[in-house]
């Protein structure tokens, strides 16, 4: 088996991909999908936080985390991930945020770089599947709502009641049967 | 096919369990004459301190909060916090259970607003802590567990209602003690307490109001003259609260003592098991405590971890019960207003 290990070649990426790249709505054919995704691209790198349809924001996201992971792997030394980078990346100033703030950002990260969440659809007006893109790690408020909070809601006190209820019973067993052990 | 099943139901439900003593039918009301009765009182009150009002005076709310902070110009003594949510938003509609004012005070959606005030309303999920949120809801639960009670059972049972217990959430369960004549050792069924819990879930899902109305000794007497406990409570409470008034609350027409708050609707009871009836054995004779667990309309749990809670409030829960409730040293406390500092 002389085959080339096929994660020194590439590296995996933390996000699950699709065998089948999903289809945009292109016009002017497969240049214009390329041009289609390197302006979101651009953009998520730019406003760290987009809404799109979700099929644009699934095949982004594909890019954007094989940029992020083919930087924090080779820097800013590596000639092709540069050039990977000059293309995908439109405004060349984003190129410095690129390899001097997002990738000290996500050196540390054992997971994906960006998430995808659905978002609501403003019916009827858009017909198709929305969805929010973001870098991780970005300044704005949380999307989904923070569990720490919930501590105090009506089922966590009750469950959380439960939970000493039941240990109390348990240690009161257990000291029960200590004390038989020693009256043998 | 329809008509197949229910015949099928007939034949066997006889067989299957021995003694029903839980009515299955939603329209046994074995006290229709005093209902209607209490409920005629209500009203006139209701409607002469409406009327009581006078010339109509304009006050300022300032709501905080979202979708946006708002200004509203209401009635005073008329308008409740439940008018102005309507102003503001449905969301805040549907999901509000209490209104807090100036910080401070707890206020029933459905109790009219008697100054300048700012207004802020309580949820399931409000942060930083639902906590007085919470109370309400379960204090709330009890109060439609004994309408339900009160209708649960077959004509030939009379249950009267004695009290609930001042609502303590990390208990584990709600709770409402009640007495049943001519049944002196009951020991439910699975099927049984299934049935009340439906019966529950069924009442809450009619989304009634909880009308709160103060009313002077007198009449609190008068609309509670059928039951020998409340009838001993009426005159205790009064003596306790500050303006000599009793509380009351209704529900479709089953009418009940409370210092409040309660929340403002029936429907935001979601998820509702009765989990037990355990025996007292008090001064007045046995007792009978119906305990329950629920959950708001928009708090979800897994099943299993609700099972959890389920379990857990079969257990008796040891709040105060009558004898020690008419100890010295027990101060019920109905009189003070609850507030949030």
């Amino acid at each position: 088996m002389n085959q080339a290990e096929v994660s020194q070649l590439v590296s995996k990426l933390r996000i699950r991909i699709n065998p089948r790249h999903k289809n945009l709505k292109c016009p002017e054919g497969p240049q214009g999908r390329l041009n289609k995704l390197r302006k979101t691209v651009n953009a998520l790198f730019k406003y760290e936080r987009l809404e799109l349809n979700y099929t644009l924001a699934d095949e982004t996201r594909g890019y954007a985390e094989r940029l992020i992971s083919e930087a924090i792997r080779h820097g800013d030394t590596h000639k092709p991930t540069m050039e990977m980078a000059d293309y995908w990346i439109e405004e060349k100033q984003l190129i410095h945020k690129l390899f001097k703030v997002l990738v000290p950002r996500f050196n540390d990260y054992q997971t994906s770089y960006t998430m995808l969440y659905r978002a609501p659809k403003a019916y009827p007006e858009i017909v198709y599947p929305r969805s929010v893109l973001e870098l991780r790690g970005n300044p704005f408020p949380a999307i989904l709502p923070q569990r720490s909070d919930q501590r105090n809601f009506i089922h966590n006190v009750l469950l959380d009641e439960a939970k000493k209820a039941y240990r109390a019973e348990k240690y009161e067993e257990i000291t029960k049967s200590l004390e038989e052990q020693r009256d043998e | 096919m329809k008509r197949f099943s229910s015949c099928l139901y007939k034949k066997y439900s006889g067989s299957l369990c021995s003694i029903k003593y839980v009515s299955t039918s939603a329209n046994i009301h074995p006290k229709t004459e005093i209902v209607a009765y209490q409920n005629n009182l209500f009203d006139n009150e209701q409607k002469r301190q409406r009327e009581a009002v006078g010339r109509i005076e304009k006050i300022t709310v300032k709501y905080i909060g979202v979708p946006e902070n708002v200004t509203l110009s209401m009635n005073k003594g008329i308008s409740t916090p439940f008018h102005c949510a309507q102003h503001i938003s449905e969301m805040l509609v549907k999901r509000s259970g209490l209104a807090l004012i100036d910080e401070t005070h707890l206020w029933d959606m459905h109790r009219p607003l008697e100054s300048d005030c700012e207004l802020t309303f309580m949820h399931a999920q409000y942060l930083p802590d639902p906590y007085h949120f919470n109370r309400a809801y379960w204090r709330s639960c009890s109060l439609i567990l004994g309408a339900v009670i009160s209708k649960a059972f077959k004509t030939d049972i009379q249950p009267t209602l004695h009290s609930f217990p001042s609502p303590n959430v990390k208990s584990g369960s709600f709770v409402y003690d009640v007495e049943l004549s001519n049944l002196p050792e009951w020991a439910p069924t699975e099927n049984e307490l299934r049935i009340l819990s439906a019966n529950m879930v069924k009442f809450a899902q009619k989304s009634y109001k909880f009308e709160r109305l103060a009313v002077s000794e007198e009449l609190a007497l008068d609309i509670f003259q059928e039951n020998k406990f409340k009838k001993e409570q009426v005159p205790n409470i009064a003596q306790q609260s500050i303006d000599k008034k009793v509380v009351l609350y209704r529900i479709d027409d089953h009418i009940e003592i409370s210092r409040g708050p309660m929340i403002g609707n029936t429907d935001l009871l979601g998820r509702c098991s009765i989990t037990a009836v355990h025996r007292l054995d008090t001064k007045n004779g046995h007792l009978y405590r119906f305990q329950g667990v629920s959950l708001p309309v928009n708090i979800m749990l897994n099943h299993f971890a609700y099972s959890l809670l389920e379990q857990r409030a079969k257990k008796l829960n040891a709040a105060r019960w009558v004898d020690q409730a008419q100890n010295d040293t027990y101060v019920p406390q109905f009189s003070r207003e609850e507030t949030a500092v």
